[in-house]
Formats: structure tokens, sequence, C-alpha cells
């Protein structure tokens, strides 16, 4: 029996997720041996670890512009952006049921407000990263910027905590994707999704 | 004021690699003839400095450093080495000068500017039999200087005596006087060809050279220590130094080259014969305005989460990573217990079904 399918990743959020996926898990890898290479023995050599580094760098800036290019005209900024009021109500219900407390969740359309909240926050961790990077990779032309931030050493230290806050949101998102259900998984490779997939009740109006 | 060095000639030969050569002992010359001309007067006083500055600059052999001081910079008074004391010094070489050539001067100061017990931690002299604090010196003549160039860490940022608990309430001189042109020459201590070339273009082009955001001139400061090391073929190849003394960069001792500015690494100390990384230490990164509020021998500093204690970036991470995998398991048992997942699921949809 061949299921129905919808669309649910349109082929432009298929290739920025995937382009920025592989920017983003690079950089954690080279920037896990530039911070500690006596220790993470990845790759052969510093010059190695950074060219990688730097351009995925580029990869990531580029990518994260597109991004919000697309979520602006395709109007998709309403799926991921994070509503303080009205989606913060929203949290308890879908809290319940992440801690066995309800069996269900309504539905939230297509993402629930911890994905939004999660989806938000990457993208300011991101612009915080290309910031703190650059500033990092270039030190004399934004020399006034850091000094804003307070001096390079805050800056090094930034761009490593919020690396940290990266690995830790990664996890949990590969996590909850597969524990949720492989179809949703399949569909950011094929964009589409079982019509019938379960995405929570509607409420009864 | 006639000068035949061009001011692009002059910033090549400041900027320009020095290790060969004494800018000083180049720039002789034409500051005497722009002395002899009457360039304005400087004036170079001490705040809460140890003096490493004024001693850095001595280090100028050649030329003679009597000649430098004498006929190369029209220095009217320098607390360390002038002959005048007491009233002579402050009233005549120092109060009068600056009344007698209004914004016609520039003044060096060297060392932070004490400010806690209204400046008392400070006393420079005598006025009246009251005690003639720093703070106040600076006030009343530093508003007059036609520029303020700021030799050594201290009075450009703050630096040692400024560093946390500071008992002394030491502020950098930008703190305390407004409305007249800074220029940082930063060092622990600064170089002293950035002192001569800073003093040497202000007297003879009459402004203040080209600062950089930090308000460093770029000819001394446009470069990263990291960049132009001569140990930067161990940091591409990934040879790291574990100990003082071994070959390798020496990122992981708690180098602070990556971020630092200055040109000591082409230039040289003591004449040209070495530098920080070339007798083995590590850059410390003392021409910056954080210096040295940070561990000079360690990457990263430790943070501080509550009373007396301090972890790392790295346990932090560590502590989160393994709470977030923690989170993980628990939740993917709780999905098995409560059927969200594995064989009971299929079941459970077709009840949804039916």
């Amino acid at each position: 029996m061949i299921k129905k399918m919808k669309e649910r990743h349109s082929i432009w959020i298929r290739i920025f997720h995937w382009t920025n996926m592989i920017a983003i898990i690079m950089l954690i890898l080279t920037g896990f041996y530039i911070h500690a290479p006596q220790s993470f023995k990845l790759f052969s050599s510093m010059d190695t670890a950074r060219t990688i580094h730097f351009a995925m760098a580029y990869v990531l800036t580029f990518g994260v512009i597109g991004r919000v290019y697309y979520a602006i005209v395709a109007k998709d900024a309403k799926n991921i952006v994070y509503r303080p009021i009205e989606d913060t109500k929203k949290l308890p219900s879908m809290l319940k049921y992440y801690l066995f407390l309800a069996d269900d969740h309504p539905y939230y359309g297509k993402y629930n407000p911890g994905q939004k909240g999660m989806y938000t926050a990457w993208l300011v961790m991101a612009i915080l990263m290309i910031i703190t990077g650059f500033i990092l990779y270039k030190p004399h032309l934004f020399l006034g910027l850091s000094g804003l931030l307070g001096g390079f050493l805050v800056v090094r230290i930034i761009h490593y905590a919020i690396n940290w806050l990266f690995v830790i949101t990664i996890m949990v998102h590969v996590y909850l994707d597969i524990a949720e259900g492989i179809p949703i998984l399949k569909s950011m490779f094929t964009g589409k999704i079982p019509e019938d997939f379960h995405h929570g009740y509607h409420e009864e109006s | 004021m006639s000068t035949k060095l061009s001011r692009r000639e002059f910033l090549k030969m400041c900027a320009g690699s020095a290790a060969a050569i004494s800018l000083a002992g180049y720039l002789a010359p034409f500051m005497k003839e722009a002395v002899a001309a009457g360039a304005p007067p400087v004036i170079w006083i001490q705040g809460a400095s140890c003096t490493g500055c004024s001693v850095s600059l001595l280090n100028t052999v050649h030329p003679d450093i009597k000649e430098v001081l004498t006929k190369v910079i029209s220095l009217t008074y320098h607390p360390n080495i002038s002959a005048a004391a007491g009233d002579l010094a402050i009233k005549e070489a120092i109060y009068k000068v600056a009344e007698t050539n209004p914004k016609n001067f520039f003044l060096v100061v060297e060392g932070a500017v004490p400010m806690g017990a209204d400046g008392l931690y400070c006393t420079v002299g005598e006025e009246g039999h009251e005690p003639l604090v720093f703070k106040k010196l600076l006030t009343d003549i530093g508003s007059k200087a036609k520029a303020i160039l700021n030799f050594g860490t201290c009075s450009a940022y703050g630096g040692v005596p400024a560093t946390d608990p500071n008992p002394t309430d030491c502020k950098p001189v930008s703190a305390v006087v407004k409305n007249v042109p800074l220029v940082n020459v930063p060092g622990c201590p600064p170089h002293p060809d950035w002192m001569v070339g800073t003093i040497a273009h202000v007297l003879l082009y009459g402004d203040i050279p080209e600062l950089d955001a930090f308000g460093r001139p770029k000819m001394f400061f446009e470069k990263i220590v990291h960049d132009n090391c001569q140990r930067r073929q161990y940091f591409d190849n990934a040879i790291f130094a574990k100990t003082f003394g071994e070959m390798g960069c020496m990122l992981e001792l708690g180098c602070k080259g990556p971020f630092a500015h200055c040109d000591a690494m082409n230039r040289m100390w003591n004449q040209g014969n070495n530098w920080c990384v070339g007798c083995g230490g590590v850059c410390i990164g003392c021409t910056e305005p954080q210096f040295p509020g940070w561990p000079m021998y360690e990457r990263l500093p430790e943070m501080p989460v509550g009373p007396a204690t301090a972890v790392t970036a790295d346990q932090i991470g560590i502590v989160l990573g393994a709470a977030t995998a923690l989170g993980i398991a628990g939740h993917l048992a709780g999905n098995v217990l409560t059927g969200r997942i594995g064989p009971k699921k299929a079941d459970k949809s077709k009840e949804g079904e039916a």
C-alpha cells in the first residue's frame, strides 16, 4: 500500500538544512581541534583544521543569510520564530507530553513551541558565533567590536561557550527527531510526510 | 616648520622592519632641525607607574639618550632625569611652560591616575605646604595640552594599577581628561621606538598619527603577533609545546599572540636583539586594553560561578553535556516504557484508527 504523502519541507528548506548541518558539524569538530589540538586529535594539522573551519564559517554565514531570506520571502518565518506570549502559553501542554504526564499533545502547527524556541535560539546563536568568529579570524579588522564585547579573551569565551550550546542542542534535536518517528527524519530528505502522520490532536472547537 | 622628511617616508620608516636600524638614530637629524626651528615643548609626568616606560625610553642608545632628550625631543621636564626639583620643577618646568604655551605643548603621561581618597595615593609635589596630587596636576595642565601621549598601558587603559581589586581606584587618563586628543602607546613597557616615533610624529608634523579603535598609532600597532611569529610554522603544523623550553607553538601555554597587536616580533627589543617569544616566553598581550586582567600562562581563564568557586569553560561544557546525555537516556527509557516507540507503537496506532 502506498501511503498518501503531503509536502512538509520545500526543496530550499532541505538544501539549507543540510548545508548548514554539514557546516555546523564541521565547525564544531574543527573548533574542538583548534581549541585543544593536544587532546582532540582529529585532524592532521592546524592548517587543515583552520582551513576547513574558515571555509565552513563562510558556508554557514551565507547559509544563515539564505535561510533568513527564504523564511521572509516564503513566509516560513511564522512557522519557526518563537512568539513570546502565544508560544509560551502552549509550552505547558508540550512539557506534559514530553514528561509523560500526558499521552498526547494538541496540534501546534508545523512545529511545537519547543522546536520554535530552539530554532529561534539557533538563529541568535549562529549570528553570535559568526560575529565572534570573524572578530577572532580578523582581529585587526574588528578591533572596535571586540572592545565593545569586552576584549578578545571574552570574545573567545563567548565563542567557545556557544559552541557547547550547539553541541547540546544538536544532541537534543537529533534524539527527539528520531524518538518522535522515522517519517519526520525521512521528511528532511524527501520533503514529504504521510498525510495521516499524527501531529497531535486537534482541539474540539 | 620645514621638514625634509615627508609624511609618507616617515610612516614607512616607522612601520617598516626596524630591526637593522635605529629609528631614533635615523630620525635624530630631522628632529634636531624641528626642535631648533621651535617645535612645541614636551612635558613628561608620572602617576601610578613603575617607571618602566621611562627606563625603556632610556634604552635608546643610538644616538646617546642625552642627545635624544635634550636635542631630539624638546623635553622640558622628566621626573627621573631632570635636574630641576621641588618648586623649580613644579612651578617653572611644569606649570609655567604649560601656561606660556597654551594648546602648544605635548604632555606625556606615564602611569594610571589614582582617584581614590581624592588622589592622595599619588602625591607628586607640594603646593603651599599642601600635597599636590597627580590627579590635580593632570587636570590642571592636561586640558591645556595640544595632545596627550599616553606612554604605557597604565596611562592608556589602566594597566596593572587599575586591575582588580584596584584599591587606589586607578583610572586611565582618558577617564580624567576630556576634550584633548589622546594617543595611546601601550606596552609593558612600550618599545623605545614606539615612544620616540610617536613624539617625532607630533613634533615634526604638529598633529597626532593615524590611530586604531583603541587609540594606538597604526604605524606600530597594526600587526598581529601570531601572524608574524617566528614559531608560526609550529602552529600551522600543530606542534605544540607542553612545557616552557620545548619547541613548538606556545598557544597551550597561554600565549596571547593571536589577538595581541604590536610589531615587537619585527622590531625586537634591546636594539633588535631579541623579543618575548624569541627568548622562550609567551606573548602576554601587554598592548591590549584588558592587560593584565587575564591569566598569563593559561589559554582560557576560569570563570567565577559562586563564592570561592571557579570553573573552566570545559568543565561547564562537560557537565552540561553529561546532563543532556542523561536527560536523553532517561527520556528514551520513558518512551520505551510508555510504548511511544518500540513494538507497542504499531498496536497503539491501530487502536487509534479503530
